[in-house]
């Protein structure tokens, strides 16, 4: 029998498998996974399976590929409430577009994307973070109690509140902007909305 | 056929092993795209010379549904990237 290019078309399945479980990086895993269902329709067609390679082209390099990708988007995101009018500001070194640059990079770093969510005043973020609209609140701290206002030179002229308790460690560990202050503040589950 | 067959094979090794050392996830799909198209030409020059048309059928639909999953895939990272 002169079939001995299947064993070699075989051994590349478990390469690709391991190359998928490796991955770190979700959207990086979808390529991969990609990858494993082109190489296992050729493995299955090789060997004479044509119904199963072609559902596994359909469901595998396909459906499942876009599904997951719609998925991670849309699940691995850190999504804070700002003030409308701080996130006009465009220059460069003003301290709010460094700590936003800073909280990306690390969101980066775990695969997360930084979503801003504008809101018009205070009272309507506070509510937003209570409802579970945002993760996460950053407000000046002179908009929190009028008579600190004289303090705008303090160091932290940020105030930063989340409500989820992972996402608080990891700022904490990891930002190094001093602009900010971080609280953790607990959010009760109101058991109809999830 | 062997020949052919193996040397195809070393030919889709290259793209798995561009896909496994680099990190951007641009090249990574530029790979999965090389190896869709290399494995469902594989799978038409298997059909062919075993003269198995059920095979080639299937070869040609996954050459072509490949294809449209890759711009589907390509097309959901790029609004990711955007934000």
């Amino acid at each position: 029998m002169d079939d001995s290019y299947i064993y070699a078309i075989v051994a590349l399945l478990p390469l690709a498998a391991v190359m998928l479980t490796v991955q770190v990086n979700p959207y990086n895993a979808l390529v991969m996974r990609g990858i494993l269902g082109a190489i296992a329709a050729l493995v299955y067609a090789v060997l004479g399976a044509a119904d199963v390679a072609l559902t596994e082209a359909l469901v595998g390099t396909m459906l499942a590929i876009t599904l997951y990708a719609v998925a991670v988007r849309s699940s691995l995101v850190m999504r804070i409430g700002v003030l409308k009018d701080e996130l006009s500001q465009t220059n460069d070194s003003h301290p709010f577009t460094q700590l936003i640059a800073n909280l990306r990079t690390i969101a980066s770093k775990y695969y997360l994307r930084l979503e801003l969510l504008p809101y018009p005043d205070p009272q309507s973020l506070d509510q937003a973070l209570m409802e579970k609209e945002v993760h996460a609140t950053c407000i000046e701290r002179s908009q929190l109690d009028i008579q600190d206002a004289a303090q705008k030179s303090e160091p932290q002229p940020y105030h930063t509140a989340i409500r989820i308790r992972r996402l608080y460690n990891i700022l904490q560990t990891e930002l190094t902007s001093p602009a900010t202050h971080l609280t953790y503040i607990p959010v009760p589950d109101s058991g109809e909305k999830h | 056929m062997n020949v052919i067959l193996i040397a195809m094979i070393l030919a889709l090794l290259i793209p798995i092993y561009e896909v496994w050392q680099d990190d951007d996830i641009w090249q990574k799909i530029l790979a999965f795209s090389s190896i869709a198209s290399k494995t469902s030409v594989m799978i038409l020059v298997v059909s062919v010379l075993r003269g198995d048309w059920m095979i080639g059928v299937v070869g040609v639909i996954i050459l072509s549904v490949g294809e449209a999953g890759l711009m589907l895939l390509a097309h959901i990272i790029k609004r990711t990237n955007e934000q």
